[in-house]
């Protein structure tokens, strides 16, 4: 009996092997496990065995049923694995093509680089402000320690509207519109659009600057150093250096230039810092006492520092752009990058 | 302005080397912007004495020479025939390479080797021509580079000098300033001219006329110079210094200028009508033949030196053209003055003349220093031109130089640059002494000080302070932490700030590419948009016309950069820009912020799964939806109403509460020929400050429906030109309450639709706060719905 137990077994396993579809696998299972199917005819020759041998031959039925069960199972489940899996390699796309999606314009580089600027200032608790591009003098030159006559004047080549009328060379009117209205203690930025008559590589006769400006009792030089300072190093990394230089501006003293190493070569020197290693970013200073006396703030209790940066100057050092020119030309090719 | 390290060592004891005197000058407030080295490019030519000179065996015009470079004795095949034994002369070595890159190589000439060349002035780039081999002093001795021993190297440096630092403009003002930051010794010396001979006075006479903004003048006279080309030390450092070399006496003129700072000229005194010289102000309608050729009409504000007829010069600007100094010359006057700078630089500017004298008088020359380099110039004179210097000075000086006291205190410089008392009293005197500037106590830590007259730029105390910081220097004063109260208050501009930031997000979000435009346009543009001309706020000084006018719209910009991009086969274009524009106004132009934005093209770009279709109305329609929708804005309406530059029938305004925020459409046909577009762009142009006014209040929310809706369609057909704006709010107006929204899924023209009608299909969806509606209930809204259609809009339903 066991020997035609075993035979069974085999031939169940053989015929399940070579079954290819659920329907042969339905066929085979009614075939050996139906009601008349071949194990029901064992059962039936089991009642001719004595008793003693009834139990032995019983667990052996059962055990080969339950093997023979197990095996159309499986054999169901790798049938439909192959089934589905066949059915996903027929439902396969291209992945590598583009997405569908309203596309993405991009922030002028100007813009990217004026939020950030200002991101950093309003974190130290710098407000901002604005002013008009079409200024008058007094608010660019006069009230700024830059008389008529001033050679400083030459500095910064101007656009005429009328005698009065200028385009603003320059953010830092805005510094003489707040004080005139504000009271210390002051933290303001004013980013904006400025305007000089030049027109070169390097020169667009109308480009960007953030200026800056703070005002209270004791405000100090050492002031101006650190806050420029954490500025530079949130802006450019905070391992790149910083150096201040003497300089002359008519609206503050003493006054300085701010050099970052060169941010190409990291100070050794190569052609956009001309072999010195470090780059003008800035200008800076304790704000004039003649300044403040246009405003009407009393220069024994107050004192303060202003700042000015050029924006487009920044945007070329982060993204390496050689020319200020593609600023205004707007190609799209360009635009795309940032 | 350019410096010959060379001459600045001539001031200097121990003058650090050029290019750590470059960075200690750079730090201390001379921006050195370049260092040059300059001098005949020459290597390894050395200083060697010719031993014996002896006739080459093959070739009679050339010698063979021993010649001894001080280490070897080497043999020598030369052409030239002016050197005996014993003469010193600059011998090149193998290897060595001379003026114009020519390389020493050993060679054999007629048979015999030569070891090197002896060179001429020619070959070594220091003259342009020589006869023969050049001839060093006896006592030159051997074995030492030419270069080295005939001082020939030499660095330019290039050095910004700030327009408050006039006392930098001469070699002696650097010098005195390299001694000042490095601690170097100053080697000044004052020349005196030898003079006799008939006093001045007797030959000229010198007059300021009352209120001419001159302070000081004087003047020499040398009769029987010489007029020749310059002496060739002179012509060099002249034009390492960036100035032509004219005559001798021109150059010694230019030449103390380029050393003092004391612009100086030389007029020929034979042309001087009556040997007087009258510096006063111009006459209306007098005008001057300057040095450059050029007829220049004088203004009466003008000062000029004037003979007892006419202008001679332009008052530190200018000299005639009659009454230079050429090679007929004999006689010269010397002047050397102090001219008010404003009126210099006004005279220069107006006359679109600058020189290197305007220049210098403009920032301000030492009103001290007059007379010393009218001596220093006329002992140079004598010596290089010949000629007797007249007995005396004349020097017109009515109102002297008095010296300045400015308070300083140790402690305001304390606090003003935040360093702790480790900068001591003394170290800040001790600063103050080198830069010449005389230091009183007056009590502790309490000082008058007093700068000398070269530094006429510090007038007060933080000029002072300045001085001692940046002496010290920026980088011994610490990095502080400022302590502030928080920031007080949102700042005004915010709010604007906030939608311009706000809407750069959306309209990128909608693939718009932001651009920058220079604000200024031309004339023709900016009338392309219907404005006026009479309007524009013009500019005096434009760079050209295609940019002088300030623009007063943003859309033709846009079509530029579309035109642009266009030509560089960029083919779908969203732009956008926020900017100002200007208008003519009162004091200022009104300025107005304005986001203008351009679509062109195929709507989604060249997708591989998108139908390729061509943006239209609507896409800038939905884009300035958008907008109005994501700053919060609410409730704004559309009439058929756009801008000069559009399209009559497909254009459009929004308004909100009556007032116009945007305009939007289709360009105008003509627009797009003038463009050269083969299909029409489609742009808006919104006005922010008008949106920002018309905010509204913050957002408040409302309870979210606890009854569900009911949604019925209609669908009718209706006259071509009724416009759904008007349907949409005749339909939300008959129940404000029951009627949620009415929305449009279909619009139809054409095939089986009546010529002059349209099919439009709406969903009306309705719902109570309070109640589920019932079937009934929502059938009546809905046929109060089809009846307004019907009865208003003359509409016929469609089932």
């Amino acid at each position: 009996m066991n020997e035609r137990l075993t035979h069974l077994l085999r031939q169940a396993v053989s015929s399940l092997s070579e079954a290819g579809t659920k329907d042969e696998i339905h066929a085979i299972r009614v075939l050996y496990l139906g009601r008349k199917g071949l194990f029901a005819s064992f059962l039936k020759d089991l009642s001719s065995l004595p008793a003693d041998g009834k139990k032995a031959a019983g667990a052996a039925i059962n055990s080969v049923k339950d093997r023979i069960e197990r095996e159309i199972e499986g054999r169901l489940k790798s049938i439909e694995d192959a089934l589905k899996s066949g059915r996903l390699a027929m439902e396969r796309i291209d992945v590598t093509l583009p997405g569908r999606t309203q596309p993405l314009g991009r922030l002028h580089p100007v813009t990217q680089v004026m939020r950030e600027v200002s991101a950093i200032f309003t974190g130290l608790g710098f407000e901002t402000a604005e002013g008009p591009e079409v200024e008058l003098d007094y608010y660019n030159f006069e009230a700024l320690n830059i008389s008529k006559d001033h050679p400083a004047r030459d500095m910064q080549d101007t656009f005429y509207v009328s005698e009065e009328v200028i385009l603003r060379t320059h953010t830092s009117p805005v510094q003489i519109r707040v004080m005139e209205k504000t009271p210390p203690p002051i933290r303001i930025i004013a980013p904006g659009t400025v305007y000089r008559r030049d027109s070169d590589i390097t020169h667009t006769p109308m480009f960007h600057q953030v200026e800056g400006f703070m005002v209270d009792e004791k405000v100090s030089f050492a002031d101006l150093k650190g806050v420029l300072t954490i500025f530079l190093k949130a802006l450019f990394g905070g391992s790149i250096g910083v150096r201040f230089r003497p300089s002359f501006f008519p609206f503050t003293e003493p006054s300085a230039e701010v050099d970052i190493a060169c941010v190409i070569c990291a100070g050794l020197g190569c052609r956009v810092c001309k072999g010195s290693g470090w780059i003008e970013i800035l200008g800076c200073g304790m704000i004039h006492p003649e300044v403040f006396k246009a405003v009407k703030y009393d220069p024994e209790k107050y004192s303060g520092f202003a700042f000015g940066l050029g924006i487009e100057r920044v945007a070329m050092l982060k993204f390496g752009i050689d020319d200020i020119r593609l600023f205004f030309e707007n190609d799209l090719r360009f635009l795309r990058q940032f | 302005m350019l410096y010959s390290y060379n001459w600045l060592k001539e001031y200097v004891d121990n003058l650090p080397p050029a290019h750590e005197l470059a960075e200690r000058l750079t730090m201390s407030g001379a921006e050195v912007e370049g260092v040059a080295a300059s001098g005949p490019a020459i290597k390894d030519v050395f200083t060697a004495e010719v031993l014996s000179v002896a006739q080459h065996p093959n070739a009679d015009r050339l010698s063979l020479c021993e010649v001894n470079t001080g280490k070897e004795k080497l043999s020598i095949v030369c052409g030239a025939k002016n050197m005996v034994p014993g003469d010193k002369v600059a011998l090149a070595v193998i290897g060595a390479e001379l003026h114009g890159g020519v390389k020493i190589k050993k060679s054999k000439i007629r048979g015999v080797e030569s070891h090197g060349m002896m060179c001429s002035e020619v070959e070594l780039g220091i003259k342009e021509s020589s006869d023969g081999i050049m001839l060093l002093p006896k006592d030159a001795p051997l074995g030492v580079l030419l270069n080295e021993y005939l001082n020939l190297n030499d660095y330019i440096l290039n050095v910004n000098v700030t327009p408050n630092r006039a006392d930098l403009l001469s070699v002696v003002g650097l010098a005195r300033e390299a001694s000042v930051i490095t601690g170097a010794g100053l080697k000044l010396k004052d020349v005196k001219p030898v003079d006799g001979g008939a006093l001045v006075e007797t030959i000229i006479s010198v007059t300021i006329a009352d209120g001419a903004p001159c302070r000081r003048y004087s003047a020499r006279v040398i009769t029987g110079v010489k007029v020749a080309p310059t002496p060739e030390y002179i012509r060099k450092r002249l034009e390492a210094s960036g100035v032509r070399a004219v005559n001798n006496v021109v150059d010694a003129t230019n030449y103390v200028m380029l050393e003092t700072g004391q612009p100086l000229h030389a007029f020929d005194l034979d042309k001087i009508q009556e040997r007087k010289i009258n510096v006063r102000l111009a006459v209306t309608g007098e005008t001057i033949d300057t040095l450059d050729g050029h007829t220049r009409k004088l203004d009466p504000d003008m000062l000029v030196i004037a003979d007892a007829d006419n202008p001679v010069a332009i008052a530190g600007v200018m000299g005639a053209k009659f009454s230079e100094v050429g090679a007929q010359t004999e006689n010269i006057i010397i002047e050397s003055a102090w001219f008010e700078p404003a009126s210099v630089r006004r005279t220069s500017k107006r006359l679109g003349l600058t020189s290197e004298s305007s220049y210098r008088f403009e920032r301000g020359v030492d009103v001290e220093g007059v007379v010393k380099a009218i001596d220093r110039v006329a002992a140079m004179i004598a010596e290089t031109c010949g000629g007797q210097v007249a007995k005396g000075v004349v020097d017109v000086y009515p109102v002297r130089f008095k010296p300045a006291d400015i308070t300083f205190r140790i402690k305001k410089a304390l606090s003003l640059l935040g360093v702790g008392a480790e900068l001591r009293d003394n170290e800040c005197l001790e600063i103050l002494t080198r830069l010449g500037i005389t230091s009183r106590k007056v009590s502790e830590g309490f000082f008058t000080v007093t700068p000398p007259s070269f530094r006429h730029d510090i007038k007060n105390e933080s000029d002072i302070i300045e001085e001692v910081a940046r002496v010290r220097g920026y980088d011994k004063i610490p990095c502080g932490a400022p302590v502030a109260p928080l920031a007080s208050s949102a700042s005004a501009e915010r709010g604007v700030n906030g939608i311009r930031d706000k809407i750069r997000e959306i309209l990128v979000n909608a693939g718009f590419f932001e651009v920058m435009n220079l604000s200024f346009v031309s004339p023709a543009a900016f009338e392309s948009s219907g404005f006026k001309r009479e309007d524009a706020v013009k500019i005096l000084n434009p760079l050209s016309e295609e940019n002088s006018v300030m623009r007063a719209s943003l859309a033709p910009s846009l079509l530029e950069n579309l035109r642009y991009n266009l030509d560089r086969k960029n083919e779908e274009v969203r732009i956008f820009e926020i900017a100002p524009v200007f208008m003519r106004g009162e004091k200022l132009p009104a300025e107005k912020w304005i986001c203008a934005g351009l679509i062109y093209g195929a709507r989604n770009g060249l997708a591989w799964n998108t139908p390729k279709d061509w943006a239209d109305f609507y896409d800038v329609k939905g884009a300035m939806e958008r907008v109005i929708e994501g700053v919060g804005a609410q409730g704004f309406e559309t009439s058929a109403k756009g801008s000069a530059l559009m399209h009559p029938g497909k254009s459009a305004a929004f308004e909100i509460n009556g007032e116009a925020i945007a305009v939007l459409g289709e360009t105008h046909p003509d627009i797009q020929e003038r463009f050269g577009l083969k299909r029409p762009a489609y742009i808006f142009e919104l006005d922010m400050d008008a949106l920002g006014a018309n905010l509204g209040a913050g957002k408040k929310y409302s309870a979210l429906a606890r009854f569900p809706e009911s949604s019925r369609d209609v669908a009718f057909l209706i006259d071509k030109d009724a416009a759904y704006g008007d349907i949409f709010s005749a339909i939300i107006k008959i129940d404000t309450k029951l009627i949620e929204s009415a929305e449009v899924f279909d619009v139809y023209y054409g095939e089986n639709i009546p010529a002059g009608k349209k099919s439009v299909a709406l969903r009306v969806t309705y719902r109570s706060k309070d109640k589920t509606l019932t079937y009934d209930e929502v059938s009546a809204l809905h046929a109060k719905v089809g009846a307004e259609l019907t009865g208003r809009f003359g509409a016929e339903l469609r089932v």
